[in-house]
């Protein structure tokens, strides 16, 4: 059976147990704090950007086919909602270049889901990013295989 | 773009915020990079992040 992204940080960290405990707990409550199937897309969505295949691979299977099938042309598909195209927006913006994600992607998501609705977003997004570019790296680091 | 806070950054799901805090004070706690390389790290990831604090 392949092993887990947790069961792989588990596996890098070693016995550096309390950064493994607060690395799965801030992962955990990013799922909680905000809308799953949005986070779900956006999650795919860096995978795609960052070109991690077994993500792309897992989310895939895990969120509604038409919107994954659409995904890289999510601005002008008829699947995705405002909300979710607004956030599709700022994930990209997020990854590629984030210190300079205009205000209208920001404004759009806040408006929608309140100031702290958006900073739960936002601070989800971070954690999905990191534990994805971790993941990527270490993979690339301690397996030599192709991620 | 607007380079001024737009939201009240403090403001969202206290476990979470308390959890994002626990993480970090984990990971710069850790010492197998040594200070400097850690520090000139920090410096440029709050750069890239456009981060004041």
């Amino acid at each position: 059976m392949r092993e887990s992204t947790s069961e792989f940080f588990e596996r890098v960290l070693g016995g550096r147990t309390r950064v493994v405990k607060e690395l799965g707990n801030i992962h955990d409550l990013a799922w909680e704090v905000t809308d799953k199937e949005i986070l779900g897309l956006c999650k795919l969505r860096i995978a795609m950007i960052l070109g991690c295949e077994s993500e792309v691979k897992s989310m895939g299977k895990q969120l509604n086919s038409l919107k994954v099938s659409d995904l890289s042309q999510w601005p002008t598909s008829n699947h995705f909602s405002d909300l979710e195209k607004s956030c599709l927006r700022f994930t990209e913006e997020f990854i590629i270049d984030v210190a300079s994600i205009p205000d209208d992607s920001a404004f759009a998501i806040r408006d929608d889901l309140g100031d702290e609705g958006f900073v739960n977003f936002v601070n989800a997004l971070l954690v999905i990013e990191q534990r994805m570019r971790l993941l990527i790296v270490w993979q690339k680091m301690f397996e030599g295989v192709k991620v | 773009m607007s380079r001024s806070q737009r939201v009240d950054s403090t403001g969202f799901n206290s476990l979470f915020r308390e959890a994002l805090s626990r993480w970090q004070e984990e990971v710069v706690q850790l010492d197998l990079v040594d200070p400097v390389t850690t520090e000139m790290v920090r410096l440029r990831c709050a750069e890239h992040h456009d981060c004041h604090t």
